[in-house]
């Protein structure tokens, strides 16, 4: 925000003004000239085709009169016939087609039969000239006899908007007449062509500047809708605003200021000082392209609350990763990176294109999301070796079908592997052997692999949000927090929860089936038969309970497991109280032996270290001189130092607010009843992790047999014309189930990962957003409306 | 039976009008227009409504007069939309509906015509949906018969005219006789057609039309009282479709106070509610608006049935009577005559 645009545009803006008025009363009395030249040019053809046609009429009549007068010349009845004929009146006039049976039907009936009517249609259609709409119009000249009957024809006319021309009875008139309308009408054509193109000229004028004019007139208008909201100097000579100024941008606002006061060309500069408050200023996380869909998943919960811990620069990172170990397929994800990619790589050319669909636009927005999602799946999906629910041997199976123990008479088509017999001894390079793609334990072993990782994630990730909490602390000078809140969080979630995790790996390490004996040799300690569960040891430990061990196999896994458990779970016990009356009672007692320290806080404290996206604001107050008001510079260099004082004292310093105890103690007890419960369902929730995956590896394997497998059991070319219907249905399938819905769902339950299990471990998400004055975002609404 | 094909022909106009009828204000829009300070006010709250920006290009000082004829070019436009739209029956229905606003432009034109006044002039007062070709030409016509035989006998009205032939010339009077003997003839013509239509139209128009034609004759009657029409005149003006007929009618025409029109009315229950709520003192009713809440009443009754004519019928008079609450809530406020703002008729 500069007042350079304000300088600069109020000189132009008086003058544009002024030309858009004139410009506005051209343009209305050029159409208003035509309208009038129009309707002139009507009435003088509407008189020329009744001249023309009458003409027809009459000598119609007079050839009709010549052969009766030759015929009937002998008949004495003539000449009193002819003066009967004489004396008939007439009136001529031009009607809108339409309206001429109704009309002829009337004038019939109001004269009861004494109107002689000829009418002869005009075959160029008429012009409008108001509306410019065509329309037809038919000549007429009604015959009549008497002066009553004349009044009454007039007003039928009247009624039916029947326009009437003056019509000479003789000819020679007529013939006068019609070529003075002639030669006045070639004039008014002139004229009317000429004021036709002088308005062309003008539109077509307006219409080049017409783009710019109004984008002018937006930015003014959002100009002086700002402008209206600044404040008048008591001694009104200048103006004073407040507004929030990214700290970091405080000297291109001063700049621009400077800047603004020059090109005004007055010597008085526009001031700009930063006055502490005690408001809430809002938040402004800086993003680009790349971080800004990020960004938008994290503010539609919440925008954080000013300098808080921002958990947006994690999320570019998890959030693809917890959606691909659901997501994981190689193939799937082919397709979402690439569509992710083309939508980056086509970004400039989408960006222009203005009509887009709403649905279309919110995935465009996530663009890079997507991308990564995309990249994040494929890695997810090697390490589950499945594309479209196939595995892929590029390592070379660590499996090997070792006949001599079977039958080879056998008929059975099913071999049961054994990992002493059947094994390498070396893992697969990388990722699950493709070998579990025959097998038919797959579900029982992958089932138990996923949800395994999915706990593991889990704690990793509460903890990392734990973690994360200590950053608010630490910048919020809560220091007492992290020993009462904070440590006994993260002791709950070790004590407990990563214990867990620590058995899963010990159970990984330590047990093996390759220990096994065959089935009637002895078991060994290490074989897999004598390998724990890891819930029931966990349960067992909560409950402090002891289940006997199968045959032959030890009942934990080392020595003192039981006294360590029985260690940890006191210490999780021990954490509860802590959390739930260290804060209360630090704050009862700090309070009694409190002496009245200076609150120190500045809302100033100039960088944020621990977290980079939050950004600080002060508020900025500046002063901008009314325009044209130079001479009276003088009393202006006094006002900016007395300035602040009154603004200060309308936001006094305020104590932090005092809870009563009694409050401190409901809050503190909510909270840890929610974080203890929440430690138990949030682990228990990350096992969608593993229901997903499942789910999806599940339903890309029935795509795969019940739809493409179809298709594959014809030979010849029923089998090519078969792998075609069944290919197309299958994609699909794949693209439309599978990619989108598949993809939409996980992202749901991911982007739930995020906002409850995450980030309700350190984030507050209280504070509102920043809306900078942008002439961009103006244009853009305009645009859009 | 009917039911099941009615939407072939007509069920596009009956969920249009369905439609339109969901934009008639509520009494929540009401309370609203009845804060209004001032016409912008009200202007700005009509925008919140399904009216839109209908006065959107009216110069500012805006009048009363101007918000009326809007309301009505509005409602105007929707009908004939519809109108346009229609096939048989519903076309001839929709042309029937038509009827009584030709037969009070035509007395319009000819009382204007009376009084000397230009027909220029009377024109733009004309109710647009009533208009007609030879309209504009009736100023040529000095008697019934006249009227008749040069204007009236092209338009669908002559039927209705007929009886009315016989009186000699045109003065005030016989000018009420004779929207009278008009009204009575397309009343007794509509109920006729409605009944040969049948059905649930038949149940529903017929209804509204009988309370059309007893509130005619009932207010035939009252206003009759002081002047020169004789009891066997009046008699003749009664449409026979009512509630009111035979007896209702003979008695009707046996009254000569407001007592005994009441008395009458005393006999039939819906009638005689509305004789008791009304009167003439500030902070009563008028019997007038009595009536005018009870046409709605019914009017809304016919938007509780489906697959019948009588939902157009009565979108046009709710729309009306809507148009007048406006039209009033508008008076007041330009007037900032706020006593009797609230004198309007709700519709929902």
């Amino acid at each position: 925000f500069g007042n350079r645009f304000f300088c600069a545009k109020t000189f132009t803006f008086s003058f544009f003004q002024a030309h858009l008025e004139k410009t506005e009363g051209d343009i209305k009395e050029l159409s208003e000239s035509a309208v009038n030249l129009k309707s002139n040019f009507l009435e003088l053809t509407e008189l020329k085709h009744v001249l023309e046609k009458t003409q027809a009429f009459f000598n119609e009549q007079d050839e009709a009169n010549g052969l009766d007068t030759a015929h009937k010349a002998l008949i004495p009845e003539d000449s009193q016939n002819i003066s009967i004929r004489g004396r008939l009146g007439f009136v001529a006039g031009v009607i809108n087609r339409e309206r001429v049976p109704a009309f002829e039907r009337m004038l019939w009936r109001i004269s009861r039969g004494n109107v002689f009517l000829r009418q002869s249609e005009i075959e160029k259609p008429l012009e409008d000239p108001a509306t410019g709409n065509e329309f037809h119009k038919t000549v007429f000249v009604a015959f009549f006899q008497g002066e009553q009957l004349k009044t009454r024809i007039k007003k039928v006319c009247a009624g039916f908007h029947a326009s009437l021309y003056p019509c000479p009875s003789t000819l020679g008139e007529r013939h006068d007449m019609l070529k003075g309308v002639r030669t006045r009408l070639e004039d008014l054509n002139l004229v009317l062509n000429q004021t036709r193109d002088h308005r062309l000229r003008v539109l077509v004028s307006v219409a080049k500047e017409l783009q710019n004019w109004s984008i002018m007139v937006s930015k003014m208008k959002a100009i002086y809708h700002t402008l209206n909201f600044f404040n008048m100097d008591v001694t009104k000579k200048c103006l004073i605003g407040e507004c929030w100024v990214p700290c970091k941008d405080i000297p291109v606002v001063q700049k621009s200021l400077a800047d603004g006061s020059s090109a005004c060309g007055s010597s008085i500069p526009s001031f700009l000082n930063v006055i502490n408050t005690n408001e809430d200023p809002p938040t402004f996380n800086r993003t680009n392209k790349f971080t800004r869909g990020f960004q938008n998943l994290i503010d539609s919960y919440g925008v954080a609350s000013y300098r808080e811990a921002n958990p947006g620069l994690y999320t570019i990172v998890t959030f693809p990763f917890l959606f691909a170990v659901m997501f994981g397929d190689c193939g799937h994800a082919i397709i979402m990176a690439a569509f992710g990619l083309w939508m980056i790589l086509s970004e400039k050319k989408i960006l222009a294109q203005k009509d887009k669909s709403e649905i279309f636009n919110i995935f465009f927005a996530g663009r890079y999301i997507i991308f990564l999602m995309g990249l994040f799946s494929f890695y997810t999906g090697f390490i589950y070796n499945d594309m479209f629910s196939k595995s892929l041997n590029i390592f070379r199976t660590r499996w090997y079908v070792n006949n001599s123990r079977f039958d080879p008479d056998s008929t059975a088509t099913e071999f049961e592997l054994l990992p002493k017999a059947n094994y390498h001894g070396t893992p697969y390079f990388m990722g699950v052997d493709p070998v579990w793609q025959l097998a038919k334990n797959k579900i029982i072993f992958l089932n138990s692999f996923k949800m395994k990782l999915s706990i593991i994630f889990g704690v990793v990730h509460m903890i990392f949000g734990v973690c994360v909490s200590t950053f608010n602390y630490v910048h919020f000078k809560k220091y007492s927090s992290i020993i009462l809140e904070f440590l006994p969080q993260l002791l709950l979630l070790i004590f407990l929860f990563l214990y867990l995790v620590v058995l899963m790996f010990m159970k990984w390490f330590m047990f093996s089936a390759t220990l096994d004996g065959w089935l009637d040799k002895p078991v060994n300690k290490h074989g897999s038969s004598c390998a724990p569960s890891v819930l029931i040891y966990f349960i067992n430990m909560m409950l402090m309970s002891e289940t006997p061990p199968n045959e032959g196999c030890d009942m934990y896994m080392y020595e003192g497991q039981h006294t360590l458990q029985q260690i940890l779970v006191f210490g999780a016990l021990i954490c509860i109280p802590t959390m739930l009356l260290g804060k209360p009672l630090h704050i009862m007692f700090t309070k009694k032996n409190k002496t009245p320290k200076p609150v120190n806080v500045s809302k100033k404290s100039p960088v944020f270290k621990l977290c980079n996206f939050i950004f600080l604001y002060t508020l900025v107050l500046f002063r901008i001189k009314p325009t044209g008001d130079i001479n009276q510079g003088m009393e202006l260099d006094e006002v900016p130092e007395n300035r602040p004082e009154p603004n200060n004292s309308t936001h006094p310093e305020e104590e932090e607010e005092e809870e009563p105890i009694s409050e401190v103690f409901i809050h503190q007890a909510i909270h840890t009843i929610e974080y203890t419960l929440s430690t138990i369902s949030h682990t228990a929730s990350y096992l969608r992790l593993w229901a997903l995956s499942l789910a999806h590896a599940q339903l890309s394997e029935v795509l795969w047999s019940m739809l493409f497998n179809l298709g594959l059991v014809r030979e010849g070319y029923v089998g090519v014309a078969f792998i075609y219907i069944f290919f197309g249905a299958w994609a699909i399938g794949t693209v439309a189930i599978l990619v989108v819905m598949e993809g939409l769902s996980a992202f749901l339950h991911t982007l739930r990962l995020h906002w409850v299990e995450f980030m309700s471990k350190f984030y507050t998400g209280l504070g509102y957003a920043f809306q900078p004055f942008s002439f961009k975002n103006i244009l853009e609404e305009e645009d859009a409306d | 039976m009917k039911g099941c094909i009615f939407n072939i022909d007509n069920g596009y106009l009956e969920g249009l009008c369905r439609g339109f009828k969901c934009g008639i204000l509520k009494q929540a829009d009401y309370l609203n227009l009845v804060q209004c300070e001032s016409l912008e006010d009200l202007k700005l709250h009509l925008q919140g409504t399904d009216y839109g920006t209908f006065l959107a290009n009216e110069p500012s000082p805006l009048s009363v007069s101007t918000i009326d004829s809007k309301l009505r070019e509005k409602l105007v436009i929707e009908f004939q939309h519809m109108r346009n739209q229609a096939v048989e029956p519903l076309s001839t229905f929709l042309d029937f509906i038509t009827y009584s606003y030709m037969i009070d432009n035509i007395i319009l034109l000819i009382t204007g015509t009376l009084h000397q006044r230009p027909i220029g002039e009377l024109i733009p007062k004309c109710h647009p949906l009533g208009s007609f070709e030879q309209m504009e030409a009736i100023h040529v016509a000095a008697t019934p018969a006249e009227l008749y035989n040069a204007v009236l006998v092209d338009t669908p009205l002559a039927p209705f005219f007929v009886d009315c032939i016989s009186e000699q010339d045109l003065d005030e009077m016989n000018i009420e006789i004779i929207r009278n003997t008009l009204y009575k003839a397309y009343l007794e013509a509509f109920w006729s057609f409605c009944k040969e239509i049948g059905g649930t139209t038949a149940d529903s128009m017929c209804e509204i039309l009988a309370f059309e034609a007893d509130r005619r004759a009932i207010i035939i009657t009252i206003n009759s009282f002081g002047t020169e029409l004789s009891k066997d005149d009046r008699a003749k003006l009664y449409p026979r479709c009512g509630k009111l007929h035979p007896d209702g009618l003979a008695a009707l025409a046996r009254a000569e106070d407001y007592e005994q029109v009441k008395a009458v009315a005393e006999y039939y229950a819906e009638y005689s509610k509305l004789f008791e709520g009304s009167g003439n003192n500030p902070g009563d009713k008028t019997l007038e608006d009595k009536f005018f809440e009870h046409e709605v009443r019914l009017n809304i009754n016919a938007f509780m049935q489906q697959f019948h004519f009588g939902v157009f019928y009565s979108y046009l008079k709710l729309k009306e009577q809507e148009c007048r609450n406006i039209v009033w809530i508008a008076e007041c406020v330009a007037q900032k005559h706020r006593a009797k703002i609230d004198n309007y008729i709700p519709i929902f």
